[in-house]
């Protein structure tokens, strides 16, 4: 019988991968889509183990992390999307001993949905629901055939479920409403597809409750009321309706209000629910994990003397690297260097930096420390949580020699 | 060898939105430094009528900045995409990162898909390199 492996590649962790192994690599992957079949492949850079820009032996390296951060008075833990929950546990430990500010990427994206979602405001469903039953599923600034590319054929659009026999030929009705006519937008087809100007998602929601309230509805940018009126036709009658949430509307709402007011319209003249697009493999895992331990899903500071969790804005990566309150950082799994605005960013490489991370990137070229990990999925197992909240259970695939960051982590822990 | 060398090349002020691109993606799995990443990521999208205005043709490179940096990439011309003239599409990477503004209202959260940045032919300038963006 074959074995099914997890594809660490985005948050839908598609667990139906098999792999071929030649000389204790990845050699062939079966079923994942082509960013998936380069994460499990492995990158051709590999990090290597440094201090202060020379070769080092790992012990070196992590004695030299730990005194980094007993040293700092307020150090910043950053990153945790692509580490299992196992190691974003060690991190929140560190973080509490070292009276660490601890954040990760859902800060400056899905974590507001995520946040909704786990003090119970949105509805929600899991990933095989959508599979099984809905029938009409809305992309909103969200393009998943090129951020989640298995989204529409494991899941959402085209394969049969069990009350969807016929798939997307007449079983399901796919929409996307985005300010861009993306890939994703042109497999709903034109009929089905939305183009609303930047900024103008939360007047398109209100547009559409009043739609489905019976009343006319109107937005500034005069988008054709009878268009909205037929969606809004489309969506009353769907049985098993659910939105998608990419980054294009969360970065468009300033607050979640009219979401809600959608959703619990949505909810009254028919059966909706929400997931959203979360990108990095286990985001969702670091949002489970920190909430259980404080109530907060993100943006943490421990209280150095008490251990208490301090939470809001300013405790926010991008916050704390603005306003330049933290003197040292541990990045693990991230490249913030690339993915933050550099004019944020730019600051970490003024303080001590220890980057964690299987392959090389820009901020480990600027960092004190660097330590490469396992690949997790690949190298290393664990558990990790996909983009709709269910546990997958990650199995090593091949060996190495290099420790995994859960194993990172607990080493510079020990040494502080 | 024309008037054109003397003359200023034409500036247009565009709002910029970010996007993902599998391609882009996959390439950064393997490489961050590779040749593949900077050719699929150093790349803005453009309205062909903006094209016209600036007077630069498919794959020229421009330069794109703004108060919070400066990088040269590849102008391409939009494909599927809608009339889209006055909005150019960057995909998410260091090089669009490069011009992301700081300001976040305090918010935590700054503007990756809204923001501005004037656009000029570069006469020939070399994409900016990722060890160089920094
Ligand atoms: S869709 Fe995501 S999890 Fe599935 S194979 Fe592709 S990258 Fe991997």
């Amino acid at each position: 019988m074959s074995e099914y492996y997890v594809c660490t590649g985005c948050a839908l962790l598609c667990d139906d991968i098999e792999v071929d192994i030649e000389g204790n690599k990845v050699a062939t992957v079966h079923a994942a889509c082509r960013k998936g079949v380069a994460r499990m492949k492995g990158c051709s850079d590999p990090m290597e183990c440094t201090v202060d820009g020379e070769k080092a032996e790992v012990d070196t390296a992590i004695s030299k992390a730990a005194e980094i951060l007993s040293d700092a008075k307020n150090p910043l833990i950053f990153g945790h999307g692509n580490s299992s929950s196992e190691a974003q546990k060690r991190s929140i430990a560190l973080a509490k001993k070292t009276g660490a500010y601890i954040d990760d990427t859902s800060s400056f994206c899905q974590g507001p949905i995520v946040e909704a979602i786990l003090q119970d405001k949105i509805k929600t469903c899991t990933l095989d629901d959508v599979r099984h039953k809905a029938d009409v599923i809305i992309f909103w600034g969200a393009d998943p055939s090129n951020s989640h590319p298995r989204h529409l054929s494991r899941y959402s659009y085209f394969p049969r479920g069990k009350e969807r026999q016929r798939g997307w030929e007449e079983d399901r009705t796919a929409i996307t409403i985005d300010v861009r006519k993306s890939d994703t937008a042109v497999i709903s087809g034109d009929n089905r597809f939305y183009q609303i100007p930047m900024g103008g998602d939360a007047e398109f929601m209100d547009a559409l409750v009043s739609a489905l309230s019976g009343k006319v509805p109107k937005t500034s940018y005069g988008f054709d009321v009878k268009r909205i009126l037929e969606l809004s036709g489309v969506l009353k009658k769907a049985k098993f309706g659910v939105i998608c949430v990419g980054l294009g509307l969360v970065y468009s709402l300033e607050e979640l209000e009219p979401l809600f007011k959608l959703m619990n319209k949505l909810n009254e003249v028919s059966d909706f629910n929400l997931i959203p697009m979360v990108g990095q493999y286990n985001m969702r895992g670091f949002n489970h994990d920190l909430f259980e331990e404080t109530g907060y899903i993100n943006r943490v500071k421990f209280n150095p003397e008490t251990g208490e969790a301090e939470h809001g804005a300013e405790q926010s990566v991008v916050e704390a690297l603005r306003n330049r309150s933290v003197d040292a950082a541990l990045i693990i799994g991230s490249d913030p260097l690339s993915s933050l605005p550099l004019s944020v960013s730019r600051y970490l490489a003024e303080i001590p930096l220890i980057t964690i991370d299987p392959c090389q990137n820009l901020t480990a070229t600027r960092s004190t420390v660097t330590i490469p990990c396992a690949l997790g999925g690949v190298e290393a197992g664990g558990t990790a949580i996909r983009m709709d909240g269910v546990e997958i259970e990650m199995k090593k695939i091949v060996d190495t020699d290099k420790l995994s960051d859960e194993e990172i982590l607990t080493r510079i822990t020990e040494a502080i | 060898m024309g008037f054109g060398q003397f003359l200023a090349a034409p500036e247009i002020k565009l709002k910029i939105v970010t996007y993902r691109d599998v391609f882009q993606n996959t390439a950064q799995e393997t490489s961050r430094f590779g040749e593949d990443y900077e050719k699929l990521s150093a790349v803005i999208k453009l309205d062909p009528k903006d094209m016209v205005k600036l007077s630069i043709k498919e794959g020229e490179t421009v330069v794109v900045k703004n108060a919070f940096g400066k990088v040269v990439v590849t102008a391409q011309s939009s494909g599927h995409e809608e009339a889209h003239q006055g909005i150019a599409y960057m995909v998410n990477g260091p090089w669009s990162n490069a011009l992301v503004p700081d300001e976040t209202g305090g918010t935590g959260v700054p503007k990756f898909k809204d923001f501005e940045a004037t656009v000029q032919g570069s006469k020939g300038e070399k994409v900016t390199g990722i060890r160089d963006i920094f």
